[in-house]
């Protein structure tokens, strides 16, 4: 099977045409058996070409007629309903392709905005935004919130449930989750640089870089640790 | 959500099917690449096709170029040679000629999708470099309470920056440039509006 891509359109070289005439004409033969097999159906496939009086014919001669008696003795309305021609079967295509794109665009679009949302989360700066972006960050937003606070809930659900908790709902530092021992190192330091960034205006508009940030805040986290 | 893997090329014996659901997608799928090679092959070399296939349920499908009927009919009369009684030359062109729009336009469409699929891949490798090295970019089924917590609240203030942010933009008088002579939406003229 070769690997470079064709184009959709007549081959003008003769000698080209007639090579690949040839080889696909025999493996279109051999999907339409296998068709057959596979699914136990009846099929038949009629080709003409400039290259031979008579027409290629699978599986038979006899084979073809049969499946084309069988197909004649169908009502008119069943014939017709899933036949299809170059045009419409084209058509049929592009609609589907037309289809993947969309969704394509959308996925996409929305990989893009989360990717901007975190960068925004860490201290880029909203300046250069247009509207459609700002827009779609807050629906996005939205729904990770969503999310968010549906999983906040389930897990204090959790925490008051466990047995020795209390009646009080403590803000549980330390309770349950192994997830957050894991983590503790950086959600220190995410807390520190909120609270350093509280009384900018923008909130979240600082502009450090990555690196600058998280040595900021390991210095600040250090510093808050040794005072303790 | 991206586009989920599928099992990619699998070796299959050829056998009829046992299970019918998987006979019923295997039927479904090869038909449908069964036309679409027989549609090439008319486009690629000009030929002449009719493909008649029967379904698991009885209905038949049916591909034809330039349409079932005729190359049904020239078969069964078993008249020799192509294009023998064909007065509607004229039409055949036409007919033609639209096709190769067609495929014109199927081609380019096909080559966008191609595009948007490798931005796509990009995307998610992206993705996954960042979701190992920030906690904040995992999924959220794998955050504790804590993160949760604080994440939200980050979420929060950005969410009203943007809100802010957006509202500013959207504000008429910010989209209106002074033309310097105080023209019918002068800034400041605006400017004075609001404030009344």
């Amino acid at each position: 099977m070769t690997r470079k891509k064709v184009k959709l359109a007549f081959i003008t070289n003769d000698s080209a045409r007639k090579a690949t005439f040839k080889k696909r004409k025999k493996g279109l033969m051999k999907k339409v058996g296998e068709l057959s097999t596979l699914c136990g159906i009846d099929a038949c496939a009629v080709v003409y070409s400039p290259y031979d009086s008579q027409p290629e014919v699978w599986p038979d001669c006899r084979g073809a007629h049969r499946v084309l008696a069988q197909f004649k003795r169908m009502p008119e309305m069943e014939q017709s309903k899933k036949m299809v021609n170059q045009e419409s079967f084209i058509r049929h295509r592009i609609s589907k392709a037309a289809d993947q794109l969309k969704k394509l665009n959308k996925d996409n679009r929305e990989k893009e905005i989360t990717h901007l949302m975190y960068q925004c989360l860490t201290g880029k700066g909203l300046q250069g935004l247009g509207v459609a972006e700002l827009n779609d960050m807050g629906w996005l937003l939205d729904q990770n919130l969503k999310d968010i606070c549906k999983r906040i809930e389930g897990l204090k659900k959790a925490t008051v449930e466990a047995p020795g908790n209390g009646a009080e709902e403590k803000p549980a530092p330390l309770v349950l989750d192994g997830a957050m021992q894991r983590a503790a190192p950086p959600q220190q330091w995410f807390t520190e640089w909120m609270g350093n960034s509280g009384d900018n205006q923008q909130g979240l508009g600082v502009r450090l870089g990555m690196a600058e940030q998280v040595a900021a805040a390991v210095a600040a986290a250090a510093a808050a640790a040794g005072r303790r | 959500m991206a586009k989920k893997p599928n099992m990619g090329r699998q070796k299959i014996k050829i056998e009829k099917i046992e299970v019918k659901n998987h006979l019923q997608v295997t039927f479904s799928k090869r038909r449908s690449g069964l036309f679409k090679k027989a549609s090439e092959l008319c486009t690629l070399c000009g030929v002449e096709i009719a493909i008649i296939v029967f379904s698991p349920a009885g209905k038949v499908f049916s591909f034809g170029h330039p349409n079932v009927e005729s190359i049904i009919d020239r078969f069964l009369a078993r008249s020799t040679g192509p294009n023998s009684h064909d007065p509607f030359h004229l039409v055949e062109a036409q007919r033609n000629a639209s096709v190769r729009e067609l495929n014109l336009q199927l081609g380019q469409i096909l080559n966008e999708v191609e595009v948007e699929r490798k931005r796509g891949e990009n995307l998610d490798n992206m993705r996954k470099t960042n979701e190992s090295h920030y906690w904040w970019e995992a999924p959220v089924s794998k955050l504790g309470l804590e993160e949760l917590e604080q994440l939200r609240d980050a979420m929060e203030e950005l969410k009203k920056n943007v809100s802010q942010h957006a509202n500013k933009l959207m504000n008429p008088s910010s989209m209106f440039v002074s033309n310097g002579a105080g023209g019918i939406f002068d800034q400041s003229r605006v400017n004075l509006v609001r404030e009344l």
